[in-house]
């Protein structure tokens, strides 16, 4: 304590001396000339976020532009032109209504099989079994969307699957995956789940895991059965985490987790009716060269669109949590 | 907590480890076939399919594999990528991160909004594939592979929280002692972060491993692509065959065909060297998704 009051002394009268009389620029060179490491320190963490984050901001104006590569930025304006094709054009709609539906059944799905999971693990007596499965459920979490992709092919191939393989030993016909574009968004839910559980359930694992184990011997002595402590402890305690989470997931719905989608229907055409989603739809437009301007435009729309579901995603988590008289927000 | 031999308590805890059995199972089955496939032989696998078992055992789709450059390539890409790019975005975002950690700095605040905003807001892949590309000028180099994730505003976040509950008396009296800036974050601070540097160390790593996204958009002529690339571009010509196939009066050779056995072999090598890194660093990846929940 003695050693600090000294150093606040020192600092106070090297001020006094350097820069506490000076102003303006002279001080602030001064400041920078005492902070020069740090300031070595932070530059490349802040000349990469400009670079990739905020460079491309000023880029959004070709949205509003007929983009042409040769002129690049400098492309005649054309004003609100690219977002009334957009309005007019069928395709953003089904564009919409994909990447909202499709986002909407992967929340639903992952955080009910990752609650169901954390709730009979913590069942679970075995320290050891407990364990394994906890590791093997971890494990498609490492497994990359293109691997993931390319296992699927496997499995669900015409002619060489592993499912038509076994169904055509035990005297069934062949099924045809890739002609159906209508359960594909249950095929893609399904791959959501098998990856996401793992590393899902760890989160309500660790809540369940806090709960004090004296709740559920009071409430065993008072006759609960599991069910009842299930149903009067474990979820009141997860309920809290769940609602965040969701909400959380929901800011992000405009966004999601395209690799997937992209990785996994690539150029299947036929699939894209129920499957093809926002970011896919810029990312092919991307490759084929074609129509940057409008691309943006799409894409801007987007970005507002996730913005304003972000803060109000944040402003629900606010509200929510001043109830409980907790301080969780995003931001 | 003792639990009663009862009938219910039984019957409950059956089909409880047979839920969690059979997930644990069905969360297993895609490297178990993937696995199975690659030590099979090709025409026994396009004779049979692909089975849950081993038909008829070859190791000629790894032979192959190695032997091919490609392939060589890209696990070198993929190794230097993932090496570079974690260490690379460890050294950026800690820095970043330690800056924003200090009391006594100003502009703390404003380093944190800067590094906050593209957090809520993106200007959308098409402005950033433009910008990358012709004024970053990172096209067809490996350093596109490199740079564009290296900061991740979410871990910054994390790894500031982590450095700001760091005891700051130690870092007082080490500046009283006369150390500069740098040598008290490089020699006090980064050790004393080891458990959250791994954390964030291992995501990073696995994102870099696994990332096609920057492969496929600024790679055009390079001769050089990641093995995600080049798995990415297998089932891509699999799934053009297949549609091709579906077209009358096509036919097309079997031979040509990328062979089964090697696809599989390819993915088994890719996800190879993480699935046995995992049982050493299983905790730091329980820790990282904890921290994820709970942000600053």
């Amino acid at each position: 304590m003695l050693e600090l009051s000294r150093l606040k002394n020192r600092i106070a009268v090297a001020q006094a001396k350097s820069g506490g009389k000076r102003h303006g620029a002279l001080a602030a060179l001064e400041y920078a000339r005492q902070n020069w490491t740090l300031f070595l320190l932070a530059l490349p963490g802040l000349l990469l976020i400009f670079m990739f984050s905020y460079a491309p901001m000023f880029g959004v104006v070709i949205a509003f532009e007929d983009y042409s590569p040769r002129t690049m930025f400098a492309s005649p304006f054309v004003g609100l032109r690219n977002f009334a094709t957009l309005f007019d054009s069928s395709i953003v709609g089904r564009l919409i209504a994909n990447t909202l539906l499709l986002n909407f059944m992967f929340i639903i799905a992952t955080t009910f099989f990752s609650v169901l999971v954390a709730i009979l693990l913590n069942e679970v007596r075995s320290t050891v079994f407990k364990r394994v499965s906890q590791s093997v459920m971890f494990l498609p979490f490492f497994m990359g969307w293109t691997i993931v992709a390319m296992v699927l092919f496997g499995l669900i191939d015409y002619d060489v699957g592993t499912i038509n393989a076994l169904i055509t030993k035990i005297g069934l016909d062949r099924i045809i995956l890739t002609d159906k574009p209508e359960i594909w968004p249950f095929v893609l839910t399904l791959i959501r789940v098998w990856k996401g559980t793992g590393s899902g359930c760890i989160i309500y694992l660790a809540v369940l895991i806090s709960v004090d184990p004296q709740l559920h011997e009071a409430a065993a002595m008072d006759g609960a059965g599991r069910w009842g402590r299930i149903r009067y402890i474990s979820l009141p305690a997860l309920v809290p985490v769940i609602i965040l989470l969701v909400l959380l997931d929901i800011g992000r719905i405009f966004y999601g987790d395209f690799g997937m989608i992209y990785a996994v229907i690539g150029n299947q055409a036929n699939l894209y009716s129920t499957t093809d989603v926002i970011d896919t739809y810029i990312l092919r437009a991307l490759q084929s060269n074609s129509n940057y301007g409008f691309s943006a435009a799409v894409g801007l729309s987007q970005s507002i669109m996730g913005f304003i579901c972000v803060f109000g995603a944040n402003w629900l988590v606010k509200k929510y949590s001043e109830r409980r008289g907790e301080d969780y927000r995003l931001f | 907590m003792i639990e009663k031999k009862s009938l219910g308590n039984i019957i409950f805890h059956t089909i409880n480890y047979i839920f969690l059995g059979l997930f644990a199972l069905f969360c297993i089955l895609p490297f178990w076939i993937m696995l199975v496939a690659s030590f099979t032989d090709d025409m026994a696998l396009r004779q049979n399919g692909y089975l849950p078992w081993i038909s008829q055992f070859s190791a000629a789709a790894y032979k192959w594999v190695f032997a091919g450059q490609e392939i060589q390539i890209g696990y070198e890409v993929t190794i230097f990528v993932t090496t570079v790019g974690t260490l690379g975005s460890l050294i950026a975002m800690s820095g970043l991160a330690y800056v924003m950690s200090l009391k006594r700095l100003k502009f703390r605040n404003a380093i944190a909004f800067y590094v906050f905003i593209p957090m809520i807001f993106t200007p959308g892949i098409v402005p950033w594939f433009i910008v990358t590309r012709n004024i970053w000028g990172l096209k067809d180099v490996i350093w596109a592979l490199i740079f564009p994730m290296m900061i991740q505003s979410f871990w910054v976040f994390v790894l500031r929280n982590f450095f700001s509950a760091l005891p700051q008396e130690i870092i007082e009296s080490a500046y009283i002692d006369g150390a500069s800036d740098a040598t008290i974050f490089y020699s006090i601070i980064l050790p004393l972060s080891k458990p959250v540097l791994a954390t964030v160390g291992l995501f990073m790593a696995v994102a870099y491993w696994n990332d096609w996204f920057l492969g496929v958009m600024l790679l055009d002529f390079a001769n050089f692509r990641p093995l995600s690339v080049l798995i990415l571009k297998m089932v891509n010509n699999a799934q053009a065959i297949l549609t091709a196939m579906k077209q009358p009066g096509v036919t097309i050779r079997a031979d040509t065909l990328p062979t089964l056995s090697i696809r599989m072999a390819t993915a088994v090598i890719t996800i190879g060297p993480i699935i046995l890194v995992y049982p050493f660093v299983q905790r730091y990846f329980v820790q990282g998704l904890t921290l994820g929940a709970i942000k600053g």
